[in-house]
């Protein structure tokens, strides 16, 4: 019978021995062949608008390889990654009115705006269903000031796993090392855990038992408190299976996490936790919304004293502030990249697995109508995509075709995402992938 | 057959169609929703004309590819824009609403896999129903009116202030300081825009350090349930569910509120001393910086926090069956606000007893009562009712504890208070009379705080988010905002005041919208330095002195020197201030009056102005809609995605130039209801200083009011003023009010089976003098408020025959 502790169970053993071979130096010199396949995808996204001055090599407006060129001075801890690396500009995104942010439809290709569902599931959820399955298996962070963090400590605004249903991003690096780590203990600490996650079955149970009587057009909204038990409980469940595991890569839980100094303190953690649950392998996607999606956002531990809807007032290249938040996202992307490398999997690295997307919410800017909206890769994604590269689009395609192609890139082809051809007929010159990204 | 013989014969079918809306005979795309394009729409729209590139005579009726254009067809239809008001041959506004509601029902059917359809229901649309179709002749053969049975989510000001009532004791109510913080009140937001619950802030007697230190020191917790920050109305049940983030935070911060219940505040013994000055420190603390940690506290001997079972059960040894239990329905009635069942008290007693098994007293009670915060009820309100025998359209009126529940909620964020409790226990909680009399009691007694009152007029008028309005740092100074720490908090602190003009205006609740929109009134706070005031902001940006002189050390300049307006010296008056007494602002504030030629009423008070501004400019776009929707009953359709909703960026240009760009031919149709709204309002600044010049000419602030359905409104005006007074004393904008509150408390849009209530709301407010006691004693002893609709026939969801009481 697969229940769904056999299920769980199952999962969880198969994740185990997976790592326990993974690790152990023995098997890494035993893999004589590579046998690289996509395992994990990032999507990072900055708020604010990605500008293409800053994305685009200077004076670049064709596609040719990136080796020999310079990157532009925000992101040049970059430069040691071209070869890792492809800039893609000209794709637009007219259709998801992105001023000020397009929210789901960054994510979603689709129209998005400030209090609007979305209305279908964002290609992040979409891959972390279809690469090798994983525990979590998509991990939503989200960067914000300190206040912001406190006072909603879990945000959703970018990702979802279906039409109106939207996924929160965790933005309190405490709640959620509780969450991922907690259950890695012994004595006491384990006693208090394993009562808790007794008592939490049981309100799961009377949570469910309450809405038996609730009229039919309630219950569906009713779900989504049920289900937010059931999801504490199952993940726990999981987690605990693999407790042994998990404490190989938990990061320190140092005082950054319980007395930031700056935003940037839980910015980091955050990051650190993220690529813990990608080592661990208990995460096979994982978002960053840097801004959460918003129009607001901090680093004044960078320096910045500014803060909020101001800074997307301000002309991104060559401007101090933004020089700083961009070379902050490209140390946190260069820390990605090399703790994914310092991993072995599958004869070679995890990073020869994984598919960094960086790029924004908000198309190029604050104020757009999202005619442009570059993005950078970063990996191969198992050899699938083509890197070392600047391309310029010159058709008229939406993001959706970048979404297309990451679909074809982790093998499972469609010949659009979240559009129809209705849509299509205005917004997408073509069908399929973008050809030029496929390796 | 040609089409002219076509619409002949359709026009009948459709007058005989929609003879009536009532539930029999849904109509159908061929029987009535195909006629009406026919008559209506495809002159302009068919194969051969095609106006604006649109043809529907192909469209077919509602599917998952055509849903785009059908909610298009819909808005036009709604909001009247389509036929163009220039044809002759329009539909009778009862058939704009049949084919609305035929649109509607079909696109919830077409997108139920796909995302669903939900617009309709959402308070942004509420307008759609046409105003003069409510107020209007009541069509014959509607169904009475009912409410959906549902659950609907605590808002989250509620369930902080039901969580603090669980650890700080507020103050009592006083008659002669009414403004000031009274249990029962909403949390207010410090003058950061910070909301929060502190544990043991009343016990604080001294502290190391500055304010940022003590800031650091003390704990608390914002609210825990989300809510949309779109302006308008927030709280509809539609809107919210709870999802396994929030449960998770409320399960963790449960375990720290039962933690202090029992217990206190954390802290060493030699912090508990009753003066300050007698503390001594262990000597371990000699030369030890401890500012900002919870060990730099000093805390008064005498305990303040309310004394409950909770504290009974922890502070003897071993654990009672007895006192566990009273634990257990303590809290359940405090979160909940109804006392549990039996089975329930079984249940959750069961629960803290395998937790304390597994764990001891001390952690097993800290984990084996969170489970209370997290039942449905502490969450969830239900109006389910779920006994009682549906009436022939299927409705049951709410009764006993779920009607006094429903009539608590309307007004209280709190338990309710004896009188409704016994009510209740007395049997008599079960009639129309029944509500009558209660409500009118809980009306009367100002000692019974009404926050839900208060935030229908935040909500309504949206003057509370002045203080999260980002603004630009050089528009700032331009403007002659000051600098931006001293802006911020005023604007924060000036929630407080417009809160507080609005009670005293409801307390006196005569004429109170027409009251509210023209009041020469205002409450401002008083700082000992002319440069803080907040008076600044409802001076003359004319003659504000741009460079004022450099103060000498401790010198202040005085409000002339800073060409600050010095208003009428006015008498003393209190506001809600947060707990954190420096971040709170002073409590004390005054009330005083504003020069009638450039003030009237709360619209043009900065509270509201800045609400309705951006981080440049005033956004004279924002403040037209708000006229359209909130007092004329008018709605603007979504914009559609192609347009690029952009003004010009031009620093040198006035708002109103750079404007311009929407009166292009497809942005007009709609800005010509919005903008010139708006623009009456050019005689503030962006942080609503009154000023007759812009960019050194004379300003503009001509406006003028286009087809608002009252043509005796229409018209050009010359300044907000001119607006305001003309919208103040008109029927419609009053009935306008009236849908507006109908929302609110009902927690849902309006229908056209609602007219009677409505029009019964009007009345009861227009004959009782504007009174809002009125309007709220009819809306809430209404059958919109009373009766819930159910699925059941005599029978419940699970087909199990229902109990009568």
């Amino acid at each position: 019978m697969l229940n769904r502790r056999n299920m769980l169970h199952g999962m969880a053993a198969g994740v185990g021995a997976a790592f326990g071979s993974t690790l152990s130096p023995l098997n890494v010199r035993a893999a004589a062949v590579k046998t690289a396949q996509p395992r994990r995808v990032i999507f990072f996204l900055q708020n604010q608008g990605f500008d293409p001055l800053t994305a685009i090599p200077k004076g670049l407006q064709e596609s040719v390889p990136l080796s020999g060129m310079e990157l532009a001075e925000p992101i040049r801890a970059l430069e040691p990654y071209k070869d890792k690396m492809h800039i893609i500009n000209g794709l637009h995104g007219l259709h998801t009115s992105p001023s000020h942010s397009a929210f789901f439809g960054a994510l979603g290709g689709y129209r998005g705006g400030i209090g609007v569902p979305p209305a279908g599931e964002t290609i992040d959820h979409k891959i972390s269903g279809l690469l090798p399955q994983t525990i979590l298996p998509h991990l939503c962070i989200g960067m914000d000031s300190l206040p912001n963090m406190r006072s909603r400590p879990t945000l959703a605004t970018l990702s979802a796993t279906g039409p109106g249903q939207a996924l929160f991003m965790h933005s309190n690096p405490n709640s959620l090392y509780e969450m991922l780590f907690g259950g890695i203990s012994t004595g006491d600490v384990k006693r208090k855990y394993e009562a808790k996650s007794k008592v939490f079955n049981q309100v799961e149970r009377l949570a469910r038992l309450n809405g038996k009587t609730l009229p039919a057009g309630e219950r569906k909204r009713y779900e989504t408190y049920v289900n937010g038990f059931r999801d504490i409980n199952g993940l726990r469940e999981r987690l605990v299976d693999v407790s042994d595991h998990l404490k190989q890569f938990a990061p320190e839980y140092d005082d950054g996490y319980t007395n930031p100094e700056f935003e940037t303190d839980w910015h980091d953690r955050l990051l650190d936790i993220g690529i813990a649950s990608l080592k661990s392998g208990i995460a096979n996607t994982l978002t960053i919304g840097s801004g959460r999606g918003e129009i607001f956002g901090a680093w004044q531990g960078l320096g910045v004293e500014q803060q909020g809807h101001n800074l997307g007032h301000i002309n991104q290249p060559d401007n101090e502030i933004w020089i700083k938040i961009r070379q902050y996202n490209c140390r946190m992307l260069v820390k990605l990249m090399q703790q994914l490398e310092s991993m072995p999997e599958d004869g070679g690295t995890m990073m020869d697995n994984t598919l960094i997307v960086y790029g924004s919410n908000n198309a190029d800017k604050q104020h757009t109508n999202g005619a442009n909206w570059p993005f950078i890769l970063l990996g191969n994604c198992g050899g699938n995509i083509k890197t070392g590269e600047f391309t310029q689009m010159t058709e008229k395609r939406p993001i959706n075709a970048l979404y297309t192609t990451l679909l074809h890139a982790i093998g499972s082809p469609v010949d659009r995402f979240n559009m129809d051809n209705t849509t299509a007929a205005t917004y997408d010159e073509k069908v399929g992938p973008i050809e030029e990204l496929l390796a | 057959m040609s089409r002219t013989a076509t619409i002949l014969g359709l026009v009948a079918i459709i007058v005989a169609s929609i003879s009536n809306v009532s539930a029999e005979s849904p109509p159908d795309f061929e029987s009535f929703a195909e006629p009406f394009l026919e008559q209506y729409c495809l002159d302009c729209h068919d194969s051969e004309t095609k106006e604006g590139g649109l043809s529907l005579e192909d469209l077919g009726s509602v599917d998952s590819r055509n849903a785009g254009l059908w909610k298009n067809i819909w808005e036009q239809v709604a909001l009247q824009e389509m036929p163009p008001r220039e044809n002759e041959n329009q539909p009778e506004g009862i058939d704009r609403v049949k084919l609305s509601n035929w649109i509607t029902g079909e696109l919830e059917q077409a997108m139920k896999d796909q995302g669903g359809f939900d617009s309709h229901h959402h308070p942004t649309k509420a307008n759609h129903l046409a105003h003069d179709v409510l107020f209007g002749e009541i069509p014959a053969g509607l169904e009475p009116p009912s409410t959906p049975a549902r659950i609907w989510r605590v808002n989250p000001q509620e369930h902080l202030v039901r969580l603090n009532e669980l650890i700080n004791t507020e103050p009592a109510y006083n008659p002669s300081k009414p403004g000031l913080r009274t249990r029962g009140d909403h949390i207010p937001w410090n003058i950061q825009g910070e909301i929060k619950v502190y544990y043991a802030l009343d016990r604080i007697t001294g502290q190391v350090g500055g304010s940022a230190a003590y800031a650091a020191a003390i704990t608390g917790f914002p609210p825990i349930l989300s809510a949309i920050r779109d302006p308008g109305f927030k709280n509809y049940p539609m809107l919210y569910s709870v999802n396994g983030a929030e449960a998770t935070q409320i399960a963790r911060q449960a375990e720290e509120i039962i933690r202090f219940m029992a217990y206190g505040p954390l802290g060493e013994s030699f912090q508990f001393v009753d003066k300050d000055k007698k503390i001594k420190r262990p000597a371990k603390y000699d030369g030890l910086d401890i500012r900002g940690t919870t060990e730099s506290l000093v805390y008064k001997k005498e305990t303040l926090r309310p004394i409950t079972p909770v504290y009974d059960l922890m502070k003897e040894e071993g654990v009672s069956i007895e006192k566990l239990k009273a634990a257990v329905d303590y809290l359940f009635e405090a979160l909940t606000l109804r006392q549990p069942t039996v089975k329930e008290s079984e249940t959750y007693l069961s629960l803290a007893q395998g937790a304390i098994a597994d764990l001891g007293k001390e952690d097993g009670v800290m984990l084996g009562l969170v489970p209370i915060f997290l039942n449905r009820d502490a969450l969830f309100r239900p109006e389910l009712a779920a006994y009682g025998v549906p009436d022939k359209y299927g409705r049951v009126m709410l009764q006993d504890q779920e009607l006094a529940l429903a009539i608590n909620a309307a007004f209280s964020y709190i338990v309710p208070d004896k009188n409704l409790k016994e009510a209740v226990g007395q049997g008599r909680m079960k009639t129309r009379e029944d509500v009558k009399r209660e409500v009118k009691r809980i009306l009367a007694d100002e000692s019974i705080r009404k926050p839900r009152v208060l935030q229908f007029f935040r909500e309504y008028f949206d003057y509370d988010t002045a203080g999260p309005v980002c603004k630009d740092t050089k528009a700032l100074k331009r403007a002659g905002g000051g600098d931006e720490k001293g802006y911020y908090r005023n604007m924060y602190s000036m929630t407080a005041s417009t809160d507080r003009l609005i009670e005293l205006i409801l307390q006196e609740d005569k004429n109170v919208l027409r009251e509210l929109l023209t009041t020469d009134r205002v409450v401002v706070s008083t700082p000992k330095n002319p440069r803080d005031s907040p008076a600044r902001f409802y001076g003359n940006f004319d003659k504000l002195v741009k460079n004022p002189p450099r103060p000498k050390k401790k010198e202040k300049l005085t409000a002339a020197q800073l060409g600050i307006v010095e208003l009428p010296k006015g008498e003393a008056i209190h506001v809600r201030v947060t707990q954190v007494k420096f971040l709170g602002g002073n409590p004390n504030r005054t009330l005083t009056t504003l020069p009638a030629d450039q003030r009237l009423g709360i619209l043009t008070h900065p509270s509201w102005l800045v609400s309705h501004s951006d981080a440049m400019d005033n956004h004279a776009i924002l403040r037209g809609r708000w006229v359209l929707e909130r007092l004329l009953g008018g709605g603007i359709p979504d914009i559609p995605i192609t347009v690029d909703a952009m003004l010009p960026d031009e620093p040198e240009e006035t708002l109103r130039h750079r404007m311009r760009v929407t009166r292009e031919d497809e942005c007009w149709r709609c800005h010509q209801k919005m903008d010139p709204l708006g623009l009456p309002f050019e005689m503030y600044n962006h942080v609503g200083m009154y000023r007759t010049t812009e960019l050194g000419e004379p300003v503009d602030t001509s406006g003028e009011i286009i087809n608002s359905g009252d043509s005796t409104l229409d018209g050009p005006v010359t300044n907000a003023l001119d607006l305001i007074n003309k919208l103040a004393n008109s029927e419609r904008v009053t009935q306008v009010f009236v849908r507006h509150a109908f929302r609110f408390w009902m927690g849902r849009n309006e229908t056209i089976n609602d007219a009677p209530v409505l029009q019964n709301a009007y009345h009861a407010y227009d004959e009782s003098g504007g009174s809002m006691k009125a309007l709220l004693t009819s809306l809430v002893t209404s059958d919109a408020f009373l009766y819930r609709k159910v699925s059941r026939h005599g029978r419940n969801d699970n087909g199990v025959p229902v109990k009568t009481h």
